[in-house]
């Protein structure tokens, strides 16, 4: 048809969709005043009045005949069909309430599923940041050409500057440097996170405060007044959104603060964690001019039209530049220049949160072919009613459009249902990340129900019914009438091809979930394992507390040391503490501190220098945490302030420095100061920032030596360790009350660094946990439906002398089959899946034997537990009823 | 289901076109004419007339408006549309080159 011709008719169209009351009407007007006109020429001819009208209604044939090709002609019979075909569904449904309620309940479970992941996708991989013109921010870090060591955001500061005053690439380029600020008056000391950045931070970020303004290039000068900008949260909190807080003075870190503005709760840096206050950086002249360590994160906002590639290509040149000038500080280094957004992804669990996305695409298989074998089984027993409606004149097609009809129906209320699943599981995936954590996660609290979720949910309701809705459609559509209209019994066996149809989805669905069960057993066990790998102390019942003394307050090292030393007698003193150390970091406590450190040795190999993890600890804080020794001692009360710098390393680091020959009485250089210490001991490895990581090479001095301004006390008690909380705090507090304190157990602070592999592995249990459910309710709707429909040979069966043993056996033995072949294929399929789990797999290899032992033989077990209930049914079975119905 | 044949359809829907372009007229009206003009050779029924006269409108080449007919009661009145009048010279002249085409086939001289 020509487009106008389309345009035009369309309204004609819609007029009988729309007013086909109406147009009905119309029609009957139209046809009666025929039939009046047509009698009357018949009685004007000289027929009766009776054999006139007789005549006309012969001549237009059966009225209501001439009326439906009349809507035919309207070409919009199909959508009042379709409104009929629902009609009828819905009564269907409402009739078969226990396939209704069972199949949209299967359906929820396997849509929610993909709801829920989904919409953490969309909200933290396909949302872009939510910064204007996202896209155009790029992060740095610098990277050694020579050895190949990166360090990711981190500039040197005197490199930062030079850059940033150079360039041509970046509108603006930006540095921050995340921080603890002590926040004192006002009520209770407290440690907020906070950042500290250059004045230009928020205007390249695009962000808005709420109240006051944001920092100026004046605020950023060393020396200028100080100015702070607050969090909502903290603003709410603390100042209980007092609207005067602009330009009041808060004291911070012990140094008087005037605030200049609020920002708002939503906006969010992930790259810093969560922050309430930010200040600027304001670096002094020397620390501008320091080009010696990279320890300053940066990131930049491109000038319109320049590519990375082009930013990077003049970071690469003008490094080259400053290797030649500084050859001292800056050989073989340069800046990789990466997106902001790629950065920030891969660091959200995108690749795992897509296996995870696989998985829940084959629970909502399993869940199908569930709903598709229910409604082959429904469909079988509807036969005769579909050979009925054939023999009355319904074409295949209308009927394969009622069953495919019946099935869209289902699968929607399915998905609405799952809408409702899916946003609790949400909820729940998202409380168990923990509070921490969700600063560093873009668009955390964003995860919700937005259109392209719901869009997302209901096309794949909708694909989902219309595929899995085709087999039983066409099974049916296809009837031989006269067939089943002879059946006499009204037990139709529905043909074998339902039936092989029926088994063939039953035993991919056990593949299926065998493969699901498979994996999430992978990552649960070494999930296990790594919790009980020790990460080289004992954190159980340990509770730490952390602090960082005011600059202004703790001027000197004898003041640092002194109120640790005090602090530390006060915490042995606790009723039942056992132990009690301190020292500048403990692991996971985000104080993580590192230094560069080379042996000393003559002659000194090139190339030595290198980077370590780095502690100040008490001598105590060995024996608290309970870390192994492997060669020569602890810190004691000897190794002090007077006496000659000693250091303990752990066994990696003494592998990588002295291969084969004993590290005791060795010596290191390592800091700016370039501090020589002896080795009196060696520990094992520690993980301090990562679990399932070993290997990070650390060093420990005597805290008495190198005295520290962040302390982290750590203290072992006999019981709980959160009971320990307030009087550890008090403890502190007697001596000095304005002290703000983060305390938490040990336990909590490495589950908070490694909450993204509990959730993962929280997932992959559930999801685990769903399949073999899916897949049990699956088995046991099959062999259940073949048992009724199998009640009549029973009968006859038993009436010839099998036995119930043997009618058991072969129920059970049916299902078992099925079940063995599913569990056949599924270890197959898994084999080659679960390669791409490695990297959520520790210390387990992807084909682990146990797992691909264990879970099949769990499933064929469970098979045959969901066969036993038909099979007791069959093995009751009383052959005079059961043939009674012949 | 009586449908005419799909020569016979076409055919129909060009005579009630050129019926419909001489002047409007009802359902009743269209049949006899048809009878008047064709006399006993084309056997239109009326069962088959009004699904015809539907899908014509579905198609847009006529128009129907209820009007009061001369005897005073309200009758369906089609009349043809510009996309009508088009569609029935087309198909005026297809029939008329394959009119001409068979009787030229039918008087060839045997041999």
């Amino acid at each position: 048809m020509r487009p106008e011709h389309w345009l035009f008719t369309i309204s004609l169209r819609l007029r009988s969709l729309f007013r086909w009351a109406q147009a009905d009407q119309d029609l009957d007007d139209e046809l009666r005043d025929h039939l009046e006109r047509r009698t009357e020429e018949y009685f004007a001819k000289g027929m009766t009045q009776q054999e006139a009208r007789r005549r006309a209604r012969l001549d237009l044939g059966g009225v209501e005949k001439v009326k439906e090709e009349c809507r035919d002609a309207r070409r919009v019979n199909w959508i009042q069909d379709l409104i009929l075909d629902l009609r009828y569904g819905l009564r269907m449904l409402a009739k078969s309430r226990a396939f209704t309620v069972v199949a949209i309940l299967t359906l929820a479970l396997g849509i929610g599923a993909n709801t829920a992941i989904f919409s953490c996708i969309n909200a933290w991989i396909i949302k872009p940041l939510p910064y204007p013109r996202s896209d155009r921010l790029m992060v740095f870090a610098t990277h050694d050409k020579k050895n190949g060591w990166t360090g990711e955001h981190v500039t040197s500061p005197a490199d930062f500057f030079d850059f940033q005053r150079q360039n041509t690439s970046f509108e603006q380029i930006v540095a921050w440097a995340g921080a603890g600020l002590n926040l004192t008056g006002d009520g209770h000391p407290e440690l907020v996170d906070g950042g500290r950045v250059t004045w230009n931070f928020f205007d390249a970020l695009g962000a808005k405060p709420i109240l006051g303004r944001t920092f100026i290039p004046d605020d950023d000068r060393s020396g200028a007044p100080h100015v702070c900008i607050l969090g909502e949260g903290l603003w709410q909190g603390r100042y209980a959104g007092n609207p005067k807080i602009i330009g009041r003075n808060i004291t911070v870190g012990g140094e008087a603060y005037t605030v200049i503005g609020v920002m708002p709760g939503t906006f969010q840096f992930p790259l810093m964690g969560i922050a309430n206050l930010w200040t600027p950086l304001a670096l002094t002249d020397k620390q501008r001019a320091d080009r010696s360590g990279s320890w300053l994160p940066a990131f930049g906002r491109l000038k319109p039209g320049v590519t990375q590639e082009q930013a990077e290509a003049e970071a690469g040149v003008f490094f080259s530049g400053l290797e030649k000038q500084f050859s001292q500080t800056n050989a073989n280094l340069t800046w990789l220049v990466n997106s902001m957004t790629w950065d920030i992804r891969r660091k959200e669990g995108g690749p795992e949160l897509m296996i995870v996305f696989v998985i829940v695409g084959l629970i909502l298989l399993i869940a199908c072919a569930n709903v598709a074998n229910l409604m082959l089984a429904r469909a079988t027993s509807r036969t005769r009613e579909f050979a009925v409606r054939g023999a009355l004149g319904a074409t295949e097609g209308r009927l394969a459009g009622q069953l495919l009809t019946e099935s869209l129906l289902l699968f929607f209320l399915g998905g609405v249902a799952g809408t409702l699943f899916g946003f609790w599981l949400m909820r729940l995936i998202e409380s168990w990340i923990p509070g921490r954590i969700r600063g560093y996660m873009i668009n955390y609290g964003h995860v919700d129900l937005d259109f392209v979720t719901l869009a997302f949910t209901l096309g794949i309701a909708l694909v989902c019914g219309l595929v899995f809705g085709l087999a039983p459609a066409f099974q049916n559509a296809r009837l031989d009438v006269n067939q089943t209209l002879k059946e006499a019994s009204g037990q139709a066996s529905g043909g074998q091809r339902g039936a092989r149809l029926r088994r063939i989805f039953v035993a991919s669905e056990i593949a299926l979930a065998v493969v699901v069960l498979i994996s999430a057993t992978l990552v649960v066990k070494s999930f296990i394992i790594s919790i009980r790998t020790s990460p080289g102390y004992n954190p159980e019942n340990v509770m730490t507390a952390q602090l960082v003394m005011p600059r202004t307050k703790y001027i000197n090292d004898s003041q640092k040391r002194n109120f640790g030393e005090e602090v530390l007698a006060r915490l042995r003193a606790l009723p039942g503490v056992a132990s009690a150390g301190a020292a500048s970091n403990v692991p996971f406590g985000g104080f993580g501190q590192g230094v560069e450190v080379e042996a000393v040795r003559r002659p000194s190999q090139p190339g030595e220098r290198t980077g370590a993890g780095f502690a100040a600890a008490s001598p105590d804080y060995f024996s608290t945490m309970q870390i192994g020794l492997v060669k020569g001692r602890f810190f004691n009360s000897a190794d002090s302030q007077g006496s000659s710098p000693v250091v303990i390393i752990t066994q990696s680091f003494a592998r990588e420095f002295w291969p084969n020959e004993d590290p005791i009485g060795r010596q290191i250089r390592f800091g700016e100061q370039h501090t020589v210490a002896t080795i009196v001991g060696v520990v094992r490895d520690i993980m301090r920032d990562h679990l399932r990581e070993r290997g990070g090479w650390l060093m420990f001095v005597p805290l008495a030596q190198f005295p520290s301004s962040t302390l982290a006390f750590v203290v072992r008690s006999s019981a709980d360790p959160t009971m320990m909380a307030t009087a550890i705090r008090d403890a502190i507090w007697s001596v000095d009350n304005d002290q703000p304190i983060s305390s938490a157990p040990l336990e909590t602070l490495i589950a908070v660094v490694d909450a993204g592999y509990r959730v993962m592995t929280k997932l992959m249990a559930f999801f685990g946990a769903l399949a073999m459910f899916l897949g049990t309710i699956g088995i046991y709707g099959v062999m259940a439906h073949l048992v009724s429909q199998r009640i009549h040979e029973i009968g006859i069966r038993m009436a010839l002398g099998a036995s119930p043993v043997q009618v058991l056996r072969m129920v059970i033995g049916s299902g078992l089959k099925l079940a063995v072949v599913g569990v056949a294929v599924g270890i197959v399929v898994a084999l080659a899946a679960t390669r791409s789990l490695t990297t959520l797999l520790y210390q387990v290899a992807p084909n682990d034997p146990l797992t691909f032992t264990a879970v099949p033989i769990l499933f064929v077990a469970v098979a045959v537990a969901a066969c036993y209930l038909p099979a007791c049914r069959a093995m009751g079975v009383d052959p005079i009823v059961a043939l009674r119905y012949e | 289901m009586s449908k005419p044949s799909d020569l016979v359809q076409g055919t129909l829907d060009m005579l009630l076109l050129k019926i419909l372009a001489l002047e409007p007229m009802n359902g009743f009206a269209v049949s006899q004419r048809l009878k008047q003009v064709s006399g006993d050779v084309l056997q239109v029924s009326d069962g088959s007339l009004y699904p015809s006269l539907h899908k014509l409108e579905q198609e847009g080449w006529i128009t129907a408006e209820w009007r009061t007919s001369e005897y005073g009661r309200r009758a369906k009145y089609y009349s043809l549309t510009r996309l009508g009048r088009r569609q029935l010279e087309k198909e005026a002249d297809n029939w008329g080159r394959l009119s001409s085409a068979i009787s030229r086939v039918i008087k060839l001289k045997e041999a």
